[in-house]
This record gives C-alpha cells, sequence and structure tokens, in this order.
C-alpha cells in the first residue's frame, strides 16, 4: 500500500539536539528514510510523517515543546496537518 | 534505562486555545467605519472571499512563542559569525572566487528580502482575517530578519574582498540586479491576493528550495560558514513561511470556484518569473563553486520535479489547479541554463559587481559529467575559445549592451527548445510599438497585462536614455557604485592577489 | 483595461519613439555565434546610413570576437524577412524602424 502514497519529506538540521529529534521521528516511523547532506538531514516517508512529543522527550531526556520542531526544521514537502502540544503530523492532504 | 521526566501538571492552556485567545479573540467588528473602507483592498482582484475565519495556521505561533524562538535562533547565529571572524574564516574558503557567488547573493537577494518585508507589513494591516494578519505580521517580520542577519554575515567579507560596498545602491541601479527588482516590483505592484500568490506561494514554496539550497549547500561545501548558518537559521523562518503560502492558496480555491481560474493564472505567470529569476542561481551553482554541491539539472529535477509536480501538484488537483502553463519549457531547459546565464555574467562582468572566469578543465570535466546531453556539444566548444584567447593574454568581453527581454529582464541568451543553437526571440506589438521577450512563458506574461510591461525600468534603454549617469561604460560603472576591483575578470583581480598573498607564507601545502 | 487596479491604469510605454527623438533603438544579433551571448542593443540616429551601421557600430561590437570578418558577413534578416541592405541607404528606407531586430551569419 504504502508505494502507492506520495513521499512527504521534512529537512532538519544537522545538530546535536536534533540526533534525539531524529531518533524519535525514526522510532514512531518505521518506513523512514534518512539521507545525509552537509549540514542537513533529509527525512523521508510514503504518505505521513509523525513527531510525537512523548517519544522526543524519552530520546532528549528533558521536556520538550512541540513548538521547539521551529528551531530544527529547514524545509519540508507536505502540509503541516496537525500541530498541536502532543504531535505534529505531516502529509499531503488530498 | 528510562529518564524519570518531570510529572508536574502542566499549567498553560493547550496550544490551540492559546494560539485562539492571542489572535482570533483580539479581532473586532468594525462598529463606526464601513468593513469595505476598513479594508479597501481585498475585492478589486475579483477574488471571493466568503469567511475570513476559513484561514488554517497550522504553526498556531502566538508573539511571545515567535519572539522566544526567534532570538534563540539569533543568539546561536551570531556565535557563528563571531567565532568565524575571530578564525579567520574568511582565509578558510575553497578560494577567494566562491565569494563572487556571495556578492550575487547580498545584491540580488538581501534587498528582495526588505521589499518582501514592506509588503508583508502592509498585507499585515490590510487582509480581513486576523489570523492571515498575523502570519504576515510574524513573516514581515522574518523577512526583516532575514534582511539583517544577511547583511551582518556578509558584512565580515566586506573587510577583506571587493563587491560588497554598496549592494543597496547597485540593487536599485545595475543591469543585472534589476531582474530580481522587477520581480519583487512586479508582486507589490499588484494586489494583496496576486502578492499572496507571487511571493508566498511560488517563490516561498514552490521554489524557495532551488532559490536558498543552492547557495547554502554551497556555502557549506565551499568553506562559507557564517552564509551557510544564516541559511539554516532563515530556513527554518521558511518552512513558516512556506506554510503561509500554502495555506494561502488552499484558503482562496476553497472559498469560491470562480477563484480557480484566477489563481491558476497567477501560478502560470509567477511560476514562470520566479523561475526566470533561479537561472541566477542556477549559473551560480554550476559555475561560481570552487567545489560544486550538484548541479542545477540535478537540483531542478529533486526540488522541483519531484518534490512539486510529483507532490505538491497532484494535491493541488483537488482544487482543480493544473501544474503551470510553461513547466515544460523550463524542464526542456535543464540542461542548458546554468550555462546560457553564465555566458552572460561571462561577457558582461566589466559592468557587474562580481567577477568571472572561464571554466578550468577540471571544472568543464565536470560539467561534461553533469550534462552529457549538452555540455560537450554546445557549451564546450565555447568556453575552450575563451580559453584559447585567454591563453595568448587575451579576454573577451561584450562591447556594448545586450538585448533585454521585457518582462524578466534578462538578457536574451535563451535558446529554442528544438535547437540549442538559436536563440529563442519573441515578440509582441502593444499601442503600435513592438517589445522583446525570451520565451514563450515571458511573452505570455507580456501580453496578460501589457499596460504594467510597458512601463518597465529596463537598464540598457535607460543607459540609452542617458538616465544612468552618461552614455559611456565608465560613467555608467560611476553611476553603479562600481569601484575598482568589483568587476571583470576574476584571474589577475585584487581579490584574487589578495588571496594568493594571503596563503603565500603558509609552510603546509596551499590550495 | 487587463491590469486590474483601483483607478484608471494608463501609463505611457517607458521606451516609446518619441523619448529617443531622431534616434531610436536597434538591435542585432550575430546568428549561430554564442561566444557573444546575446543580440545587442544599440540607440542609433533613425537616418544612419547602413553602411556607416555597419562599419561605426556593428563590426566594433562584432570584433568583441577577435575571430569576426566583415567579409563574412551575409545572410541579413529584418526580423523573420531576409532583406539585402545597401550601404547608402538609411535604416528608416530599409524599413528598420525603433526596436527593430536584424540578424546576420557568417557562415
Amino acid at each position: 500500500m504504502s508505494s502507492t502514497l506520495r513521499k512527504v519529506g521534512i529537512d532538519i538540521q544537522e545538530s546535536e539536539d536534533n540526533r534525539a529529534l531524529i531518533d524519535a521521528i525514526r522510532a514512531d516511523n518505521p518506513d523512514l528514510t534518512i539521507r545525509h547532506l552537509p549540514g542537513l538531514v533529509k527525512l523521508q516517508a510514503a504518505g505521513q510523517i509523525v513527531i510525537n512529543r512523548q517519544t522526543v522527550e524519552e530520546k532528549l531526556g528533558r521536556e520538550w515543546d512541540t513548538g521547539e520542531f521551529q528551531l530544527a526544521i529547514v524545509s519540508y514537502a507536505g502540509n503541516f496537518s496537525e500541530w498541536d502540544d502532543d504531535r505534529i503530523l505531516v502529509k499531503w492532504e488530498h | 534505562m528510562t529518564i524519570e521526566l518531570s510529572k508536574t501538571a502542566r499549567k498553560k492552556l493547550p496550544l490551540k486555545e492559546r494560539y485562539a485567545r492571542l489572535t482570533r479573540d483580539l479581532d473586532w467588528e468594525p462598529s463606526y467605519v464601513a468593513r469595505e473602507e476598513l479594508f479597501p483592498y481585498t475585492r478589486y482582484e475579483g477574488i471571493k472571499i466568503h469567511d475570513w475565519n476559513g484561514w488554517q495556521d497550522p504553526f498556531r505561533l502566538t508573539v511571545d512563542a515567535y519572539y522566544k524562538y526567534q532570538a534563540e535562533k539569533d543568539k546561536r547565529l551570531y556565535a557563528v559569525l563571531d567565532s568565524f571572524a575571530q578564525g579567520q574564516g574568511h582565509l578558510t574558503l575553497s578560494d577567494a572566487s566562491y565569494l563572487n557567488a556571495v556578492k550575487l547573493f547580498i545584491q540580488g537577494v538581501t534587498p528582495l528580502e526588505y521589499a518582501a518585508h514592506r509588503h508583508f507589513a502592509f498585507l499585515a494591516r490590510h487582509l480581513e482575517g486576523p489570523a492571515p494578519r498575523f502570519a504576515a505580521l510574524c513573516q514581515s517580520i522574518d523577512e526583516l530578519r532575514h534582511c539583517q542577519t544577511q547583511i551582518h554575515t556578509i558584512s565580515n567579507y566586506n573587510k577583506y574582498y571587493d563587491g560588497f560596498h554598496s549592494w543597496s545602491k547597485m540593487y536599485d541601479r545595475v543591469w543585472y540586479l534589476s531582474v530580481p527588482k522587477s520581480l519583487l516590483d512586479d508582486a507589490m505592484s499588484a494586489g494583496p491576493f496576486e502578492f499572496l500568490i507571487s511571493i508566498s506561494f511560488s517563490f516561498e514554496y514552490l521554489l524557495t528550495n532551488l532559490l536558498f539550497v543552492p547557495f547554502m549547500s554551497g556555502a557549506s561545501f565551499n568553506g562559507d560558514l557564517p552564509t551557510m548558518s544564516f541559511g539554516f537559521s532563515a530556513q527554518s523562518d521558511e518552512s513558516r513561511d512556506m506554510t503561509l503560502g500554502l495555506e494561502a492558496i488552499k484558503f482562496l480555491l476553497e472559498q469560491d470556484d470562480d477563484t480557480v481560474p484566477i489563481i491558476q493564472d497567477w501560478i502560470d505567470k509567477w511560476f514562470w518569473r520566479a523561475y526566470r529569476m533561479s537561472g541566477l542561481v542556477a549559473g551560480m551553482m554550476d559555475y561560481m563553486l570552487p567545489k560544486p554541491v550538484m548541479a542545477w539539472n540535478e537540483a531542478f529535477e529533486l526540488y522541483f520535479e519531484d518534490q512539486m509536480l510529483g507532490g505538491l501538484f497532484p494535491d493541488l488537483k483537488y482544487y482543480g489547479i493544473k501544474p503551470p502553463r510553461h513547466v515544460d519549457d523550463a524542464i526542456a531547459e535543464k540542461d542548458k541554463l546554468s550555462h546560457d546565464i553564465y555566458r552572460i555574467l561571462h561577457n558582461f562582468s566589466f559592468a557587474a559587481a562580481l567577477t568571472t572566469q572561464t571554466p578550468s578543465e577540471t571544472h568543464m570535466a565536470w560539467l561534461s559529467e553533469q550534462y552529457p546531453q549538452t555540455f560537450d556539444r554546445y557549451y564546450r566548444p565555447v568556453w575552450e575559445k575563451h580559453r584559447r584567447i585567454e591563453a595568448s593574454g587575451g579576454r573577451v568581453f561584450f562591447q556594448g549592451l545586450p538585448q533585454l527581454c521585457q518582462v524578466c529582464q534578462v538578457p536574451m541568451a535563451f535558446s529554442e527548445a528544438s535547437d540549442p543553437t538559436q536563440i529563442c526571440l519573441r515578440r509582441s506589438e502593444f499601442r503600435s510599438e513592438t517589445f522583446h521577450t525570451c520565451s514563450d512563458g515571458c511573452k505570455w506574461i507580456f501580453d496578460r497585462e501589457p499596460e504594467k510591461y510597458v512601463q518597465a525600468w529596463l537598464p540598457v534603454h535607460q543607459i540609452h536614455q542617458g538616465n544612468c549617469g552618461g552614455r559611456s561604460i565608465p560613467e555608467v560603472l560611476a553611476w553603479y557604485g562600481i569601484q575598482d576591483g568589483d568587476n571583470g575578470e576574476y584571474k589577475g583581480s585584487p581579490d584574487q592577489q589578495a588571496w594568493a598573498s594571503w596563503h603565500a607564507d603558509e609552510t603546509g601545502p596551499v590550495k | 483595461m487587463t491590469v486590474k487596479a483601483l483607478y484608471d491604469y494608463d501609463f505611457p510605454s517607458a521606451d516609446r519613439a518619441e523619448v529617443f527623438g531622431d534616434d531610436q533603438l536597434v538591435y542585432v544579433l550575430w546568428d549561430g555565434n554564442p561566444l557573444l551571448c546575446s543580440a545587442a542593443c544599440f540607440r542609433v540616429p533613425k537616418h544612419m546610413p547602413f553602411g556607416e551601421f555597419l562599419s561605426t557600430v556593428v563590426h566594433p561590437w562584432a570584433a568583441s570576437d577577435p575571430d569576426f570578418d566583415p567579409a563574412a558577413v551575409h545572410n541579413w534578416r529584418l526580423f523573420d524577412e531576409a532583406i539585402d541592405p545597401e550601404a547608402d541607404r538609411s535604416l528608416a528606407e530599409l524599413g528598420v524602424g525603433h526596436k527593430a531586430l536584424l540578424l546576420f551569419s557568417t557562415h
């Protein structure tokens, strides 16, 4: 099924903090592909990418607001379908 | 091993509610002024909005969060700028010639940030809904931030190298900078909805990765830590700005079916205008980076064909939107664009605030590998001729002024899709006057709104009218603010000589 | 009026013929020579004889290419039409008006 879904993508800055974030995203999105470019980590998955605050906090070892994601993101392909205190969801709408 | 996290209850309002209270709930219905008087610009473009509250802001930013995150980004950036300056980073670039890409950036991109800042401030007042107004306000401040941080980032190079000193003045006067300037002027003199499609959507969403990532990756590959850091710092604002663009287009399309053809026309126009401007980036990526990142054709395939045509447009199809009208011409050009643009810059850098040089054998080998269909056949012979002429002490510059496209204002150096050896020539008549354009895309744009484009301040024609300091090249260069060292050929330039002398006393291998 | 505006949108063209008086703008393209990236844009008197136009304007520009040989110039076109311009006829007499495009080849 996933082969027919369009890819969504998020580009994240390569940094110490963001390693934990990327680990969390990988844990919650099993089909995620990760590509490293200088200073940049490109995440891609078919259909959607979900970011769960709880998973990020577990990997990071401290509290984390979903708003902090603004500091990590470089660019994206898709829509921010949801963004609340606990979860961010990127997917194509149609 | 698990980490014990604080289990105290969160005392603040949920994100959604906090956002509503600080944006939507601060709005009011005018009671002693008619709505139309309060918002005079939202009807004349023919766009129908039935419910301004339909605008969604997925980032749900509030003012306090905005300033907190932006301040954090600035702190991180300025730390890098300081440490680069302290570490004499201007000597650790791949080569001084790399800085021509940065000169192009501060002259041609930084002023656009300022222009966008101004116009988003206008939108922050004149859009009728509180959510889009607040999003526009954040973007206005974002754009001003970008302008300021770019200036600070690049100012360090101004201490040591030519071409950086008068970018703001040059933006208003110099021929190749009229390309970005006319684009923003076109957008700013359009209505608020067209501006949202032109800049927020076409520039900030559709093409942003093609416009920004090449510069920033190029910086990273070539030792330019400050510009790279600026880029990443700004890109996280861009994700918010991209969202505004996407939200704008969906909001408009969802309001009324009659809006669809208007939006389609704007997408068609602004894709092409922004794409034509991105040619300067193509030339930069393929020719100005001693350590190239990727070729333009590859970037175009990844960032535009795959992500946009393959991802975004299928999404917009739901609303009845089709891919941009002349997109096939852009695709057909991807193996030619950078070469055509750099030939222009190479011909005319005597009148630019940057230097150019003929690519070396090694560089040409890379170009040949990246462009197997076109480079060896159409462009290598040109560069090899330049190399022969330079080997005997010459240097070819175009001893005259070019023919500019009436719309994009780039010298008309693009070729027919069917034949790369034929310059693409299009023209239109309006009020018994002839107007030349470089492509089907620009001709279509002209023919749609000729009353607008006949007023264009074309640098070449203005020089011929005597409005640029005089009719001779030295007078024009003086009016441009170009100083010795800024312009011409890179080899033998003050930048190149300084670079060589600064590295001459190294005891280890010199690059 | 195709431009949407809140007022009567009607402005003069920036480069209309009258702005240049007795002169005009003429573009010349050396067809098939990629060393020169585009056509050139010249400002010349409307009544300049074609021969003078060649020797004082076109040839000096074409000599940007050190291989330029004036004797090899042939196949003149005015926009899409072939023309055979005589040296003593003026640009105006030849139909080369304001913002006209001339093309030549050298092979």
